[in-house]
């Protein structure tokens, strides 16, 4: 994905995420704090697990579908009068939005709180390669923040989590939001609603994404807690929502169900704050809100994950974040360690999918497949079996060719576990190894990856006689 | 009832104790033990690495070492878990139904003796306070969350007491131990925070996987408590 | 082959033997409360679930009533100047204030930035999750609920459905075509600095409703 800064290696990132305190202590408090309250708010719920299995299936009944009901969206939507773009890739997204902002005569740009945009890299396209040349400005406080600091979110519902309040206040005083900087925290939200309403004022194009479309009525949702979302889909005369195509849900009533699942999975919330329902632009044109509506229908990788089933349900992720919430890895290292716009557990397994970068190649493997993620998320998505799946196609060179690891590390990988399977499936050879392990390792050389283990814990030593020794003189 | 012991790769090498006190336990239950000397792994570290070929062709020894085995008994939650992966592993219909047929006939230690022998007194006795670490794939796959604290209730002396943190992982995930040490660590050092507070004399857990993560950081860290595995504790008198 | 073309090819090669997916029949969606029968309760749990998040719900028993209430609000503001909807039940609300000058939605964008207060009325309320409704065809309130630091909404309790499947249900009446429906729950807020809740951000950092619940 082209929408961030360039990263070294998962491993390289992650240690450094590690040493990092500020950033281990901000992790676990955020990752504590939703999760808790993700957990008082379902405890309440008695209906949660049916809650999940609805939801599941209305997206496993659209994604069977998809072709008819991305047809059925795009018509009512365009009856209604929006503009409905599609677009095969990032660039092309990126190219579609500038020349509706170019049409538009729209020199100045706002958006809102949208993943979809960060995978296309769309900020950096708009102030490198449009022709107007300027970066739509984030509206979100946590995403404005990063915006101002020039780096990407380390967590999908809480993006500036990593920084405390006196980074900001620095910050802020650097880029003239304040003249000094308190780290009130009051008062550094003050100062970014006195900027961005100017922002807001003078905007021509409102960029938003889309949380949930509606196949039935050509509709958009967007939903959010700052009153954001509703200023850059109300005050601008044009209106860009960017949304990958698996975002439909067939019926305008099934927003019911994913409206009491989204904000309780994501920050234990029973309703965010506002929720902006659009269906075409106004009708007259003395009513409020934008003239235009369009809606930039984004592929970019997800029609090939419809192929097989296992890779389907990775579509039906509603982006709540419980999955980062609940991971002992995120909770360890964070979003910027992923090197992805998508961290966490369902980045670990969408990122390889969508993106096919090199790199991303390595996070099917940073897991221990505890499956706390799967037990949390609302939509019921299986992800170890997405892990093991990816594990498994990475290490084959199947399907997936650019992502396929073939480092000298993972030559010798394959040569190991092909000499362990051979072993493993005599028990002539499993005791001959053994023995033979047994013997190395009182000359001190261990078996692979003894060395590693060390380095934090004391290592079990072979056991003089072995269990199957021990039975045998047993005399059983 | 006759039960046949797969004792798993890890328990036969470096921990035969914990195989022993699974014998003992299941013979004090009731049962005759049986060991097929054939056996060696059920081929989760290759499956978990993305090697499944390597995997199969160790699944497929499994399912011939057990063919036609009413009860299989594993002192291991994840290796009594792999079983039920061993289908998808297999191409040929006749290979999954013998996988599908094995897994239904596979148990982890605390399930079989609360769910087959309906958990009778096993004149246990360990005089002490003990945490329970709730292995993941255990508890996930397989649901097991009561039973081995039914179990432990049961063992005269043993005061129980539960960790807040029980359910998380330990960091050991296979080769996720060694190929991401640092982050390994970092989630056995969350997990064990709450060790010190807790004041308890052992952490226990059904598999060993766990207990070599955890008390290997216990031991290099110097923390007070011991990792045992259940069938220690069920064995203790 | 253009985009949608294209795109539509790919989806559905992908999707080539794929059955479609069982739904089950059932319209009962779960996790819907089954105990706001009673108008009664609605107006409880309406107030209950909009407090909890921090708007203010002031019961009202006549339009007179509700007039005073906003007046004394605007006078412990010191607002100076009040947008209004073009609802005749809001338009009724601010006919008497004095001390603040009224202005319709309609009126300058920089005057409506700097305004104070935004009063509107509501076309539903949601019991079960504490929302407010309101749909763009019947009145123009979006700037008005939106741009002030204070949005004063009525609502008739008689409005107030019990659950987000009932309000779902009645905004979906006919053609959503050029409608923008919007949910209100509490004020605006954030927690993205070091998680620590601050209200009122972008959007008002107050909600005040005046629940109209006449004998």
């Amino acid at each position: 994905m082209s929408g961030h800064l360039p990263m070294e290696t998962f491993d390289a990132n992650a240690r450094a995420a590690l040493l990092d305190r500020t950033l281990n202590g901000a992790l676990k408090r955020a990752t504590d704090r939703f999760a808790g309250q993700r957990r008082a708010a379902i405890d309440a719920m008695p209906e949660w697990e049916a809650m999940r299995e609805r939801a599941r299936e209305i997206k496993a009944e659209v994604l069977a579908d998809l072709d008819r009901y991305l047809e059925d969206f795009s018509a009512k939507a365009e009856a209604a009068g929006a503009r409905v773009h599609w677009a095969r890739d990032g660039d092309e997204a990126c190219r579609l939005i500038a020349g509706i902002a170019r049409d538009a005569n729209g020199r100045r740009l706002v958006k809102s709180k949208s993943m979809t945009t960060e995978e296309i890299g769309l900020n950096r396209y708009m102030a490198e390669a449009a022709r107007n040349g300027e970066e739509p400005v984030e509206t979100d406080l946590g995403e404005w923040i990063i915006q101002l600091a020039g780096e990407v979110p380390s967590h999908i519902i809480a993006p500036a989590i990593h920084k405390t309040k006196e980074q900001i206040a620095d910050l802020f005083v650097e880029k003239l939001v304040v003249e000094e900087g308190t780290g009130d925290i009051e008062a550094l939200t003050a100062a970014a609603r006195r900027v961005l309403r100017r922002h807001f004022a003078e905007a021509d194009v409102g960029i938003s994404g889309v949380n949930f479309a509606v196949a039935e009525t050509g509709t958009v949702l967007v939903l959010e807690n700052e009153g954001n979302a509703r200023m850059c889909t109300t005050l601008p005369s044009v209106h860009v929502a960017v949304m990958g195509i698996e975002k439909l849900l067939p019926r305008f009533a099934d927003l019911e169900v994913f409206l009491r699942l989204l904000p309780r999975s994501g920050t234990g919330q029973h309703l965010t704050s506002y929720q902006s329902l659009i269906t075409g632009p106004k009708r007259s044109p003395d009513g409020e809100g934008p003239d235009e509506v369009h809606v930039v229908l984004l592929d970019n990788g997800r029609s090939a994950m419809l192929r097989e089933r296992v890779t389907r349900q990775s579509l039906a992720c509603i982006r709540c974040g419980a999955c980062l919430n609940a991971c002992p890895v995120y909770q360890q290292i964070g979003g910027h360690a992923y090197g992805s716009v998508y961290p966490g557990p369902i980045g670990a397994v969408i990122t390889p999918q969508l993106a096919g970068l090199e790199k991303a190649a390595k996070l099917p493997f940073a897991s221990s497949l505890c499956g706390a993620c799967r037990d949390v998320c609302p939509v019921k998505i299986d992800i170890p079996e997405l892990l093991l799946h990816l594990r498994s196609e990475i290490k084959s060179g199947k399907g997936l060719p650019h992502a396929r690891d073939v480092s000298a590390g993972a030559r010798s990988e394959r040569i190991a576990f092909r000499l362990w399977s051979w072993t493993m499936r005599s028990p002539l050879r499993y005791r001959a190894a053994a023995a033979c392990a047994r013997l190395l390792a009182r000359i001190g050389i261990g078996i692979p990856g003894a060395g590693a283990w060390r380095a934090g814990r004391e290592l079990r030593p072979f056991a003089r006689r072995s269990f199957r020794s021990r039975w045998e003189s047993r005399g059983r | 009832m006759r039960v046949s012991l797969f004792v798993t790769c890890l328990v036969d090498q470096l921990w035969p104790a914990v195989g022993e006190a699974t014998a003992d336990v299941l013979e004090r239950a009731g049962c005759e033990v049986l060991f097929d000397a054939r056996q060696t792994c059920c081929g989760q570290p290759a499956y978990n690495a993305g090697h499944r070929v390597e995997a199969r062709a160790v699944a497929r020894h499994f399912l011939d070492v057990y063919e036609g085995v009413d009860a299989i008994v594993v002192p291991s939650g994840s290796c009594a878990a792999m079983t039920h992966h061993m289908a998808e592993l297999f191409e040929d219909e006749r290979d999954r139904e013998r996988a599908r047929s094995i897994a239904a006939r596979t148990h982890d230690l605390a399930s079989f003796l609360v769910h087959t022998l309906g958990a009778p007194d096993l004149g246990a006795r360990f005089d002490g306070r003990v945490t329970w670490h709730d292995a993941c794939h255990g508890l996930r796959e397989l649901g097991l969350r009561a039973e081995p604290r039914r179990l432990l209730a049961s063992v005269r002396g043993l005061e129980l007491v539960e960790a807040q943190r029980s359910e998380s992982c330990c960091g050991f995930g296979g080769t996720f131990s060694v190929k991401y040490p640092e982050i390994s660590v970092a989630m056995v050092d969350r997990k064990l925070e709450e060790l010190a507070e807790l004041g308890v004399d052992a952490i226990v857990s059904g598999d060993a996987s766990c207990l070599m993560q955890i008390g290997g950081r216990l031991a290099r860290t110097g923390g007070g408590a011991r990792a045992m595995h259940l069938a220690e504790v069920l064995a203790g008198r | 082959m253009n985009a949608r073309e294209e795109i539509l090819g790919r989806v559905r090669a992908n999707l080539a033997g794929v059955a479609p997916a069982p739904r089950s029949a059932s319209t009962d969606e779960p996790g819907r409360p089954a105990d706001l029968e009673d108008p009664a309760r609605c107006v409880t749990r309406f107030r209950e679930l909009l407090e909890s998040v921090g708007g203010r719900v002031t019961i009202v028993r006549s339009e007179d009533e509700a007039r005073e209430v906003l007046a004394r609000r605007v006078r412990e503001l010191g607002a100076t100047r009040v947008v209004v909807s073009d609802a005749p039940a809001a338009g009724r609300l601010v006919g008497t204030l004095s001390g603040a000058r009224v202005l319709a939605s309609t009126a300058d964008r920089a005057e409506l930035l700097g305004a104070e207060v935004g009063v509107t009325s509501a076309q539903w309320g949601i019991a079960e999750t504490g929302t407010l409704v309101l749909l763009s065809d019947h009145e123009r309130s979006r700037l008005a609920s939106l741009l002030p630091a204070v949005h004063v909404a009525l609502l008739d309790a008689r409005c107030i459905l019990p659950t987000l499947g009932a309000a779902l249900a009645a905004v979906h009446d006919g053609s959503l075509a050029g409608r923008t429906v919007t949910f209100v729950t509490g004020p605006s807020r954030t927690a993205d600095i070091e998680l620590t809740l601050v209200v009122g951000v972008h959007g008002p950092r107050e909600l005040d409703v005046l629940l109209l619940d006449a004998p």
